[in-house]
This record gives structure tokens, sequence and C-alpha cells, in this order.
């Protein structure tokens, strides 16, 4: 059993908005937990936002990542990452795939964790009937399915998709362009369109395009809107923070596609905007504005928004939030969506190399006017945190920005030492006091 | 009128206590073998360093505390990392380094350090304590002899053994393992201190290497840990006689500024040296390396 410090007091300005991201959760995980009662197929999947190809022939879903999160967050995870444990899945492998893996043996097992007055979440997903599994550039998830398979007695029919790694910075396969770029996008395409037809044959029904141009047309305008918001947290003080970014990613990356994500991104732009209007700031005494490079730490993210506001430090942008999910609404073609999907997948912040990655983050740390970088190396997700050693000297180097490395994880809680994350975000703050001449 | 403040260093395994006076000048610096485990370490570490300068706690204008257990210190007007304040403590000592590497009780951290002292980059060990204080005193202990043997006999053996894992928790049954094999003990610690320069050259790539490189903390003491690393690093280390004061010696510095400030004095020259060559034996072991009794 973990020892459990004291979270730090409340100092943030959260936005008001993000409730009504947590009521959306909540209602999504809710019909996922109802979906065998109502007679509906579920799907797991891994990686990239396929989601809307479900969404679109009424399948539910259950997104690993999204899914471990949501037990992190609960404080849930531990019966799922030891059953996971108990069958051989060692601690080093990524904690969203046993926690995951860990979901789906209890549920072979038929065991319920928890106590007869407080069921755990783990043991309420309901089982698939279909698994597929699109994960850019992490051997994990790529074998994430297969296990997936075995465990549920290889019974469940599976489709793998795969993302071609988008190579270095040359001309023909730079970012969003290129002969080699174009290559991935038409192969990724294809795959895509072969998935529908695994959709077809699972549920015996033609697919609906019709319903799939809807829905991303919901995704498209929601996240036009969420860059639009994004882009005025410019302003000093910020009027929004990477961890508010950070929920919400749901809308745009595992929840259902509706009016409601873009009323969503509406009411926070008109927040943002208000905050901004008034000078606002989501950490009230803004004194260091910090972009965070890494997966958010599920279990703690609140904890982390209350830390960094506690060294009255905003954390305006990260790579996680900053780079992916969306970032590319333009490229969606609502009335024949499949190949902005596949060039929006290829663009997941994991699948480029580090000289695009530092080209991009120094961007958004010049935009932003970031003074230093937290480098959250997650302990079982290598595919995002193996570049960080050159991300942070290179970006250091043209910036002049200060750098803390810290780690932790994205679901498991043993990785995560508070003291060693304290001295090492604090000495960065002191180097950048001593920058300023305030030390 | 005569000014006085104090630097404490509450770390994992000794707490140290340093008091400078208005010029900079070290009055008094003492380290007590009880860290932050032990509540009164700290407190027995200021009360002698008071008793060593003469001095009544009311004559320190302003404190500061460092290191894993600086908040514990109720007396502190402020705490500051161990890292800011070892490359302070290390650039007063040192004005010339732009590296220091810091190996304490609990942890080992390079920092990069501007012409002013201050820190530009820093890296520490992440995972595991190997090759800190606390890792030498489980080697000690497998080994059977004494902590302050460890860095001579290492001297007396090579290298020839390559030892992978270097887990503090596991260095006990390694050794054992090792001296079952019939390796003998100045063997075994050469490839151990081989091993440690591995890890801390890691720490140093990550950050890029700079010259002139001062060490500072407790393990710069243990002369084979200090001769593996300039092997390595093909240049001298520059040590202080009592490296393990330099983080508390950064706080007191932090803490005259404090005062002066307090006063409205004006802010002594940043090349300003003070005592720094008291702690220093000039022209020590190994060239330039000046290591008064590394052990």
């Amino acid at each position: 059993m973990l020892a459990e410090l004291a979270p730090p007091p409340t100092t943030s300005n959260r936005l008001k908005t993000t409730a009504m991201n947590n009521r959306m959760v909540t209602a999504y995980w809710d019909d996922l937990f109802a979906a065998k009662d109502n007679g509906k197929l579920v799907c797991w999947y891994e990686g990239v936002a396929i989601n809307p190809l479900l969404q679109a022939m009424d399948i539910s879903w259950c997104h690993g990542e999204a899914w471990s999160a949501l037990l992190a967050a609960k404080k849930e995870e531990q019966p799922a990452l030891l059953a996971s444990e108990e069958r051989g899945y060692g601690r080093e492998l990524c904690s969203y795939a046993r926690t995951h893996l860990g979901t789906g043996i209890l549920r072979e097992r038929g065991q319920i964790p928890g106590s007869p007055d407080h069921e755990h979440i783990a043991g309420r997903a309901p089982a698939p009937d279909l698994i597929i599994s699109a994960y850019p550039y992490c051997s994990t998830g790529q074998q994430w399915d297969e296990m997936l398979f075995r465990l549920f007695g290889k019974r469940v029919p599976v489709f793998n998709i795969t993302l071609p790694y988008i190579w270095g910075n040359g001309s023909s396969h730079a970012y969003m362009q290129g002969e080699e770029f174009e290559d991935a996008v038409k192969f990724l395409t294809r795959q895509l369109r072969e998935c529908v037809t695994f959709i077809e044959g699972v549920t015996g029904r033609k697919f609906d395009w019709d319903r799939l141009s809807e829905i991303m047309s919901y995704t498209k305008k929601a996240g036009e809107l969420r860059l639009e918001a994004m882009r005025m947290c410019k302003a000093r003080p910020a009027p929004a923070t990477f961890f508010e970014w950070s929920i919400s990613i749901a809308p745009v990356n595992f929840l259902s596609a509706g009016p409601e994500i873009v009323e969503y991104f509406e009411k926070l732009n008109a927040e943002i905007a208000g905050r901004v209007a008034s000078g606002t700031g989501s950490v009230p005494r803004e004194k260091y504005r910090l972009f965070w490079d890494g997966i958010m730490n599920w279990g703690k993210l609140g904890w982390m928004a209350e830390k960094f506001s506690g060294y009255d430090a905003c954390m305006v942008a990260g790579r996680y939030t900053h780079m992916g999910f969306w970032q590319e609404p333009q490229v969606i073609d609502v009335d024949d969506p499949l190949e902005g999907m596949a060039r929006n997948y290829l663009t997941c912040p994991i699948n480029h190399s580090a000289p695009y990655m530092i080209d991009r983050i120094t961007e958004l740390c010049e935009f932003y006017e970031i003074d230093g970088l937290v480098m959250h190396g997650a302990r079982t997700c290598r595919a995002f945190s193996n570049p960080q050693f050159l991300i942070a000297q290179e970006v250091s180097k043209r910036l002049g920005v200060k750098i803390a490395m810290i780690e932790g994880d994205m679901i498991d809680p043993s990785f995560y030492k508070d003291e060693l994350v304290n001295s090492r975000v604090e000495a960065m703050l002191e180097a950048i006091d001593a920058r300023r001449g305030l030390i | 009128m005569t000014l006085y403040a104090m630097g404490v260093d509450f770390g994992s395994m000794t707490a140290k206590a340093v008091i400078v006076d208005a010029e900079r000048d070290v009055v008094a610096a003492e380290v007590v073998d009880k860290g932050v485990l032990i509540e009164e370490g700290a407190e027995i570490a200021m009360a002698q360093a008071l008793a060593s300068a003469g001095l009544r706690q009311d004559d320190i204008a302003a404190t500061i505390s460092t290191g894993y257990g600086r908040r514990k210190l109720d007396v502190a007007q402020r705490t500051i990392t161990e890292i800011t304040c070892h490359a302070r403590g290390a650039h007063h000592l040192f004005p010339e380094a732009r590296m220091v590497i810091d190996i304490g009780g609990q942890d080992s951290k390079v920092i990069v350090v501007d012409e002013a002292g201050h820190v530009q980059q820093f890296a520490m060990n992440d995972r595991c304590a190997a090759g800190t204080g606390q890792f030498m005193q489980v080697l000690a202990r497998a080994l059977d002899v004494e902590l302050d043997e460890v860095g001579p006999l290492s001297l007396e053996g090579d290298d020839a053994i390559v030892i992978s894992a270097m887990c503090t928790t596991f260095a006990e049954t390694e050794v054992i393992s090792l001296r079952a094999q019939g390796h003998s003990k100045p063997d075994i610690l050469a490839a151990v201190m081989e091993s440690i320069t591995k890890r801390t050259m890691g720490l140093i790539a990550r950050v890029g290497k700079r010259s002139p490189i001062a060490m500072t903390g407790g393990v710069a003491r243990n002369i084979g840990v200090v001769r593996a690393l300039e092997r390595r690093l093909g240049e001298p280390l520059l040590i202080a006689q009592t490296p393990q004061i330099a983080g508390a010696l950064g706080a007191a510095l932090f803490a005259l500024d404090d005062a002066r400030r307090g006063i409205r004095l004006p802010p002594l020259e940043p090349s300003f040296r003070g005592e720094a060559d008291r702690l220093v034996e000039p022209g020590g072991k190994g060239g330039c390396s000046r290591i008064s009794t590394p052990v």
C-alpha cells in the first residue's frame, strides 16, 4: 500500500465550464456500462480515435487509455494492475495496457473488485464483441489487441491498423506534407476502409457514411473552437492551463461526437475570452509560464494543477495537449472524412521524430512565452519519453528556457516520488528567478 | 556592525551548518552524522556552528535551509533547493568551475553553472541511490570494511570485473556473490567505482560536459570515486577540504544576501571569494585536484 500524501492546498482558479466536460464524461461511461443491457455491441480499442467509425454504426466503445485514466483518476487502478501482474505482465510494461488487460482478466475470472457497498469501476466494463488496435510508434500498443484476443479465449474478432512512423524532417516526409507522408496517408486510408468492411462484417449491416459525415462535422467544429481557445491562452495571465486542456481532451478524443461537444467548446471559448478581457488567470498569481512535455499522470491531474499553482507557476501548454487530438481540424472533409482522419492519426505526437518535435515545441514555447519545460518521463511509456533528453537540450539551447526532468507514470502511482518532483521543480523555478535577477 | 548569516543543509545522512560573516568569510562549518530521520541532527549542527563561532542564535540575521529536510526547520526564513545551493557554494569555492558534480547521501546530481554561480541546467539520478553515500555504507558493510577504507582500498584493485546491476538494495547480494567467486575486495571495489563513474558520466551527458568541474558532497571524500571520475573525464576535479558543506555554504551565502538586502547594504561583487581558500588545501594530490584528506 502506498503512503498517501496530503494533497496540495487548492489555490488554482479553474475554469467553470470544465464541470460540463465532467458531466459529459460521466454520462459517456454510464452509457458504456449499460451497453449490453441496451443490446449494443462493445468494441475495445487502443491508440488513435477510431471511435467515429464505431459511433456511426451505433457500437459502444471502451478506449483502453481513457479507461485506464478513469481508473487512475478514481484511484481504482490497483485491482486491475494486480490482476495483470499476477498473469505475468511486469510492472515496467505500459501501465495503460496493464490496467486495460487487468480489467479483462477480472472480467474473465468473474471477479468484481471492491466491497458490496462499493463495487470498483474495474468490474463494470462490458466485455468486448470486437477489438481494434490503431497504435502509432508503440510496440506494446501493436501487441495489446493480440493479448486481449488471447485473454478472451480467441473468440473476439480483431482488426489491427498499422500507422507508419513519420521519420525525420526531410522534404519527402515532413509534417503533413511530402511524398512519403502522402503515401502513408493513402496506406492508412486504405486500412480504414478495410476496417469499415470489418465493422460491417461484425454488425451484419452496411456502413452508415452519412452518420460518419455528421459525426465528423461536430468533431471538426469542436476542434476549430478548441484551437481558437488555446491560442487565447497566449494572454498574461493565461486564462487556462495544460491541466484544463488535459481534461478537455475527452470531447475531441473518446466521447461521442454530437452538438454537445461543440457547445462545450463554445462555452469554454466564451469563458476564456471573458477571462482574457478581465485579466483573470487560471493561476491567480502567475509568475512563471511552463510547458509540460509528456503524458499526464492521470491519478495526479488535480494534484499537479494545485502543486504548480502553489508555486505561482502556470503550465500554459504541453506536447500531449497542444500537438495532438485534432490540431488539424481543417483536414476533415465532412463529405469524405476517412482521408482527413488518416492525416490526423499520423500526426500523433509520438509518431514523429525528435527534429520535428523540437521545432514544434520551440514554436509553442515562443508563442506562449514559456520560461521552463517540465519533462514528465512516464516510466512505462518510453515511446513518449525516448526523445525527451534531446528535446530538453535543444529547446533549452535555442530559447534559454530552464528544464526540470521528473519521473512518474500515466497510471501506476508507484513510480511517482513527490519529494523528488518538488526538488527538481523548485530548482528550475530558482534558476528562472536567478535569470531574472531575483535570487 | 557585524552581520552573520547561516545556511543549514539537512541531508538524508548528515546535517551541515555554515555561518558566514558580512564579508562572506566562513566563521564556522559543522558536519553532524545525523540525517533527516533524526530530528535533532540539524539542531546539533547549528548549535555546534554557533558555539564554534562564539555566537548566539540572536546574532544570526538570516537563516536559509536546504536539503531533503529543508522544510523541517522553523528557524529558517526560507528554503532553497540543494541544487541551487550546491551550485552557489561550489561557485564560491571555485569561481572558475562551470560544472558541479554533487554526490550526497541520497542522490547524485550534475549542475551546469554560469559565471555568476547560477544554475543553467541540471540532471539528477531518478530511480535509485546507486553510487551515493547510502550505497557506500551498504557496500562497506557487505565487504566488512570501514567506510573510510572503501576509497583507498579500491585503488589497489583493477576494474577487470564489470558490474552492471548497481541497485543499492541488491548491492549486498551482488558483492557477496562476487566474494564467493573468489574476487578480492580491492578488485570488487575498483569495479564498483568504475560503475559509479559510468552512471555519473551518463548524467553529465544529459546536460553536456563543461570544464572546469568541481565536486561536492560526501562522496567527493572517496578517493576511489574521485580518481575513477578523473580518469574518465580526462581532467582533475576541484574538491574542497570539506566538500560536504558546499550546500550549507551556498544557503549561508543566499541568507547573507537576504540579510544585506534587509538592512539595505549594497550587494557584494559577484566575484568576491571570501575565505574560500580556507576550505581548500592548495596543490593537493593528483595535479590540480585539490583534495586534502580523501578517504
